[in-house]
């Protein structure tokens, strides 16, 4: 079984977009069996149309997609408000954070409302991570801290950068923090990915391919070739992501 | 055939003999490296040797580029040609971020200068990082027009689109193909400045020579342009190289 655990649903403001139909031909051509859907931020700022269409297609589709709630934490009392809603009437199965697009930091004061709502639920909270000054492993770590019993997902394995200064800093982030996963997609270096599933835990590696940021047969290629035993393939493919969304 | 154009051999730091990068490259059916550390020489001591000894124990497998640090002036030029004549490597790696010399700074365009001499190619280290844009690096390629420069990861995550366009204004300006997770850009720069002007390249051991090599063929590039990029087009910059700098 295959699950992606992130793709994005909608037009973007930032030029990026896939339809429904658009994702479901590919995960058919693929074999891909499951997608966490995750909301695009649109054209006009709005991010609460942006979890209905997600939620929507949830409902029609509850076998093949799951969806996350995005908010953007500067809109507080109306984030902590969508976050509600998002959980409690739309079926969300975690927390969209994008500190890149929305442009806070990822361990801002701003943010812990929201974690909270997440963490009164039991959900995961997804963050784009990797970004400097906005949601470089350190701002991860930090956060993760702050809320030990929340599960949060790192995308980008955590770090996004082709030098490979960020790995240092993001496997110590793994190591300080059980309750961060990593996503596969777009990873700098595959032997980092590779030993966190093998040294820090098999159970921290999801595979997800952040579609179509990432192309997505390529994301898939990053985990068939990677150098892990089937078992712990079998984990990064589905398992893991299955035993954090629900 | 395939060549990987840009490859890590090294000691120290993130360790990585020779053997693993060829086992990586037999799983990839890759047939030659170009390999060279991940520190700058002389500020790693032994590091040219350590690669000169890898190529001369894998001669048919491997190759070496000497990475330096400009700064050092000389002593990094001397070392360059001593690279060039006594060990026969094929070219220079700069990482600016590792010396912090800009790429078009004195002590930079010196360096490349030499290279010339050899008519050795110039990989630099092309990301999204201070003094490795692509734009900054443009400065260096328009200021010497004679210099093969390489841009390395061709602009990294965010600024691959910096360094088509760079190549498109340069046209000694050569794109590697290495770790960036963006097949379409190979596509977009084959497209746009020719395959003669794309090597493969992996950045292995770290990144996985045959997920590299998976990236290039989802491309869908015609199987001419596919060749150039595999093997013809470093082995075009390579028959251009020298070693006993007598080129101009």
């Amino acid at each position: 079984m295959i699950v992606d655990a992130h793709v994005y649903l909608g037009s973007c403001l930032f030029g990026y977009g896939q339809s429904l139909d658009e994702v479901r031909a590919r995960m058919e051509r693929l074999g891909i069996d499951k997608a966490v859907l995750v909301p695009v931020k649109p054209q006009d700022y709005h991010l609460g149309p942006a979890n209905e269409l997600v939620a929507q297609v949830v409902r029609t589709h509850p076998d093949r997609f799951l969806g996350l709630c995005r908010v953007d934490p500067w809109q507080t009392e109306a984030a902590v408000s969508e976050a509600r809603k998002g959980f409690d009437e739309m079926g969300a199965c975690g927390l969209y954070l994008d500190p890149w697009e929305e442009n806070f930091q990822a361990n801002d004061d701003i943010v812990s409302p929201l974690v909270e709502e997440a963490r009164h639920r039991s959900k995961p909270v997804v963050i784009n991570a990797g970004h400097p000054r906005v949601s470089h492993p350190t701002q991860i770590w930090d956060l993760a801290c702050q809320f030990p019993d929340v599960q949060f997902v790192a995308c980008n394995g955590g770090q996004i950068n082709i030098c490979g200064l960020l790995l240092f800093e993001a496997r110590r982030m793994m190591e300080a923090c059980a309750n961060i996963t990593v996503q596969t997609a777009g990873t700098y270096r595959e032997d980092f990915l590779e030993e966190i599933a093998s040294e820090v835990g098999e159970e921290r590696v999801i595979f997800a391919s952040r579609s179509p940021v990432y192309d997505q047969e390529f994301e898939m290629a990053r985990v068939r070739l990677a150098h892990l035993s089937e078992s712990q393939k079998d984990k990064l493919w589905s398992a893991n992501a299955l035993a954090l969304f629900h | 055939m395939i060549i990987d154009s840009h490859t890590h051999v090294d000691k120290v730091g993130w360790y990585d003999p020779p053997e693993t990068i060829l086992r990586l490259m037999d799983e990839a059916g890759i047939d030659k490296s170009i390999i060279m550390t991940y520190g700058d020489a002389p500020d790693v001591e032994g590091s040219l040797e350590y690669i000169a000894e890898a190529v001369q124990k894998y001669p048919d497998r491997l190759i070496g580029y000497a990475r330096l640090n400009p700064g050092r002036g000389e002593e990094a030029h001397r070392l360059f040609e001593k690279a060039m004549e006594e060990y026969g490597f094929k070219g220079l790696k700069l990482h600016p971020v590792g010396n912090l010399c800009h790429p078009a700074g004195a002590e930079t365009i010196e360096i490349i200068e030499l290279a010339c001499r050899y008519g050795a190619p110039v990989l630099f280290h092309c990301g999204d990082e201070e003094l490795t844009l692509p734009l900054q690096i443009a400065q260096a390629a328009e200021e010497c027009p004679e210099a093969t420069i390489i841009l390395g990861h061709m602009g990294g995550y965010f600024h691959w689109k910096d360094a088509i366009r760079v190549a498109e204004r340069c046209e000694n300006v050569v794109l590697d193909t290495s770790a960036l997770p963006y097949p379409q850009a190979i596509r977009e720069a084959v497209d746009r400045v020719g395959s003669r002007r794309v090597l493969y390249a992996s950045d292995g051991p770290g990144c996985d020579p045959s997920l590299e090599v998976h990236k290039v063929k989802m491309a869908h590039l015609t199987p001419e342009d596919e060749e150039a990029v595999f093997h013809l087009s470093i082995e075009t910059i390579l028959d251009k190289v020298t070693n006993s700098g007598d080129r101009s």
